[in-house]
């Protein structure tokens, strides 16, 4: 399969990630306003999976984590260059993985499903494959004779650039 | 244009010696290696969360192992209770706690907000606090909140709720089988356990559930737990959300009092 080319790949992340961090600032959000603890009823799943034991590691609103991994995600979008691709990949893969075990609590052990959570897993899912696609794709290219530089995107190997115009 | 695209070209091959003479081969080499590396650590990492998860009894809900008896029964010694209204009956302040045991915020409450106004305000007399069944959290709740109420019939309401708080389970694990609730009744001193076995599944106790669920329903609580308090210095029955401190329990106390 063809790999679509690093700027469409760096493009279509930061446009996800974005997304992302909407997700997990409304999460944020929403949470932080229930005022005081409750374990809700009426179905809420949300609800349930927030006021679960679950929803704070240390303290912290996993939802903040949410937020700095798609920021972090989304300032590697906006780099070329072998680190930021090895970076962008492993801030997705973290986030990947966090997402399962959440899922995997959702669905096991708190029993109640957030459409808001699946939505943030799926949106890591899709930024983990276009950050996996983006480091095997273009590991070890040259960015360009100053390194680094954003406009100085080069194709990958067997990758025609965009027409001149 | 043709310059343009020769000049392209010419970059490309330069920048393709370039790569040859630094060895990106080597260099992307070693990315994919790290990558590999923290791809195999990341499912290591997810799959020891999960299977550490899975046990659920890492922390409570464990019916061989049921902790803090002396605790719990330090605190309600000597206090009147009857079903499961703990103190005494005349008091003049009414705190009703519409609860449900599954819930790890009613845990918390009973754990750390509650015993502080039970030592005090309930057993001085001054106010009596009524467990109200509100299952929401799965299906497990309503049969252990059953349960509680065949315990209170005996005089052990109280011991057995705050014992299932103290050894709580993670929620809608599945530990609150009828070895778990036995278990609790058992060290909860529950008297008689075949008359509480038979009263906790009877269709009496089933209704009584269904009842004060319906009740919290038809008052507009949207979580647990709520607490709803009456006396001299309250207008009516008032609902608020339990406070985060047993400092700020005291204090609501103090004004229903008057």
């Amino acid at each position: 399969m063809k790999i679509p080319s690093e700027a469409t790949l760096r493009r279509l992340i930061a446009f996800f990630a974005t997304l992302g961090i909407g997700v997990a600032t409304y999460i944020t959000i929403v949470e932080s306003g229930g005022g005081a603890p409750a374990c809700l009823a009426g179905g809420g799943g949300c609800h349930t999976v927030a006021e679960s034991s679950y929803s704070h590691i240390a303290g912290i609103n996993i939802a903040i984590f949410g937020i700095v991994g798609y920021v972090g995600i989304f300032l590697t979008a906006f780099f070329v260059s072998d680190w930021a691709r090895l970076a962008g990949f492993g801030i997705a893969l973290g986030g990947f993985g966090f997402s399962i075990y959440l899922t995997y609590l959702e669905i096991w052990v708190i029993d109640a499903i957030c459409q808001w959570c699946v939505g943030s897993a799926v949106l890591m899912t899709i930024l983990f494959a276009l950050n996996a696609a983006r480091l095997i794709g273009y590991a070890g290219t040259s960015p360009g004779p100053d390194g680094g530089v954003a406009e100085e995107m080069t194709p990958g190997e067997g990758e025609t650039g965009a027409e001149p115009a | 244009m043709s310059n343009k695209r020769e000049r392209e070209k010419r970059r490309e091959e330069r920048l393709r010696e370039e790569q040859k003479a630094t060895g990106p081969g080597e260099q992307r080499k070693k990315l994919l290696q790290i990558a590999a590396g923290a791809v195999f650590l990341a499912v290591v990492v997810v799959v020891v969360l999960i299977i550490a998860n899975s046990g659920g009894d890492e922390e409570g809900g464990d019916a061989t192992s049921i902790g803090d008896v002396q605790v719990v029964e330090k605190l309600l010694n000597g206090i009147p209770q009857e079903e499961l209204v703990l103190g005494d009956p005349s008091a003049k302040v009414e705190l009703i706690e519409y609860g449900d045991l599954q819930c790890p915020v009613c845990k918390q409450f009973a754990e750390e907000t509650l015993p502080p106004v039970i030592e005090k305000q309930v057993r001085a007399g001054e106010v009596k606090v009524v467990f109200r069944n509100f299952p929401i959290i799965g299906p497990q709740s309503a049969p252990a909140g059953a349960a509680a109420l065949a315990a209170g019939e005996q005089g052990k309401g109280w011991q057995f709720l705050d014992l299932f708080f103290h050894n709580q389970g993670a929620e809608n694990s599945g530990y609150a089988d009828d070895e778990f609730l036995t278990a609790i009744a058992e060290a909860a001193g529950v008297p008689d356990i075949a008359k509480w076995n038979k009263a906790r599944k009877s269709e009496e106790l089933e209704i009584e559930v269904e009842e004060t669920n319906e009740e919290a329903e038809r008052l507009g609580l949207t979580g647990t737990p709520s607490l709803a308090i009456k006396g001299p210095g309250t207008n009516g029955t008032e609902l608020t959300t339990a406070p985060a401190s047993s400092d700020g329990l005291e204090e609501l106390v103090e004004r229903a009092a008057g």
